[in-house]
């Protein structure tokens, strides 16, 4: 009874990557341990992958 | 005159947005729905024919009034959050935010009517064919004989969410994925199935619209990739994502397709065949951009940024009861 589609389901994989930056609320923006704000750091957003392109979110999908 | 952004906390590609409104000094304020009423607050009155709305985050408080554009990113469940969170909550908390937001005359990206209507993909597939996009053969159906006459005529089939969301119970992910030619099509009775000729891609083309700007970005298909990994999202590190020009049919045919649906952004996947043809597989009203950015340089977040902060076109004068003109 399955539906067909689900056939070629896997097992969504959670981002495990542990964040190096925060929010702050008077900035509104994301910042690293250092105060350095985190979207300026392109070479740290290619690391830890959180503006990708994912699939098997739990609240969006759109990607 | 101030932009808001409707997202989450860590959404870091909003960010990147945030960063250069800030440069230009554009006033922004960022909440989250889902803190309504936590840290997010709203009023909103209508008395004497006239509406004053005000909302709160973060220290901030802004009139609804005083909004250029919206930005809607990454919101959350309206009162997500709150402490005794409820569907009923929810209802009331996105009745009273977006139904004052609605009434206002800030400019959208995306207005939320534009956006609910631009997630069907079978209606981005008839909107893409009507605006002269090239798009792969294409079946959605319940009956299983349907789906096995469609594979006899397309032996080479990829099967993908008709939604493009994913089960969650448990947590899984419906990637794009090839369909054998001997498969047994008798469960696409208990689910309406998706099938397409899968295009034998050299590449993959992001293209990212903002307004009228078309930026796109193309991701070579390695000669030694897998051939049964189809879906990009899922497939192994490969090419990098690097530049490249719009053909100008295309450009055309997506600009239409903007102004149809009335999306201020999207983000539309292609497949570029052997022959250069840019295939359309879907358009994201909201789709990543960041990953993109970050690797080709091109100015996604800027341009968003200068979006937003237009101006809001000049009003025609209403008539108030009296028959006076107010603003």
């Amino acid at each position: 009874m399955q539906p067909f589609a689900l056939n070629y389901a896997r097992p969504a994989v959670e981002l495990a990557v542990a964040t190096p930056y925060a929010y702050d609320s008077g900035l509104q923006l994301n910042v690293l341990g250092d105060g350095r704000i985190a979207a300026c750091d392109h070479a740290l957003l290619r690391e830890v992958g959180t503006t990708t392109s994912t699939a098997g979110s739990k609240t969006h999908f759109d990607d | 005159m101030t932009v808001l952004i409707l997202t989450s906390e860590e959404d870091v590609t909003a960010d990147m947005v945030v960063v250069h409104l800030n440069g230009s000094g554009v006033p922004v304020v960022r909440l989250d729905p889902a803190d309504l009423t936590g840290g997010v607050s709203l009023s909103g009155e209508y008395v004497h024919g006239r509406f004053r709305g005000h909302l709160s985050a973060g220290g901030r408080l802004v009139s609804i009034g005083g909004l250029r554009s919206v930005w809607v990113r990454r919101p959350g469940t309206p009162a997500g959050r709150a402490p005794q969170p409820s569907a009923w909550l929810t209802e009331e908390a996105s009745q009273a935010l977006y139904g004052m937001l609605r009434g206002c005359d800030a400019r959208w990206m995306n207005h939320p009517d534009a956006a609910r209507q631009a997630r069907h993909k079978p209606w981005q597939l008839r909107l893409a064919q009507r605006c002269g996009l090239p798009v792969p053969a294409t079946v959605i159906t319940t009956f299983p004989r349907a789906a096995r006459e469609f594979a006899e005529r397309f032996p080479d089939l990829v099967v993908k969410p008709v939604s493009g969301a994913h089960p969650q119970d448990p947590p899984r992910a419906v990637p794009t994925s090839r369909v054998a030619p001997d498969t047994d099509f008798s469960a696409v009775a208990f689910g309406p199935t998706l099938l397409q000729r899968r295009i034998a891609k050299r590449a993959d083309i992001r293209l990212t619209a903002v307004g009228e700007r078309l930026l796109a970005a193309r991701k070579a298909t390695r000669p030694d990739a897998d051939p049964e990994e189809v879906d990009v999202r899922f497939a192994a590190p490969g090419s990098p994502w690097e530049p490249v020009e719009v053909p100008a049919r295309t450009a055309d045919a997506v600009r239409a397709y903007l102004r149809r649906s009335e999306l201020a952004y999207g983000a539309f996947d292609f497949a570029e065949d052997a022959d250069g043809t840019w295939w359309f597989l879907e358009c994201n009203q909201s789709g990543q951009f960041g990953f993109v950015e970050v690797e080709t340089g091109q100015p996604i977040a800027r341009t968003i940024a200068e979006w937003l902060s237009r101006p809001i076109p000049d009003e025609p004068a209403e008539l108030d009861e009296a028959g006076s003109t107010v603003r």
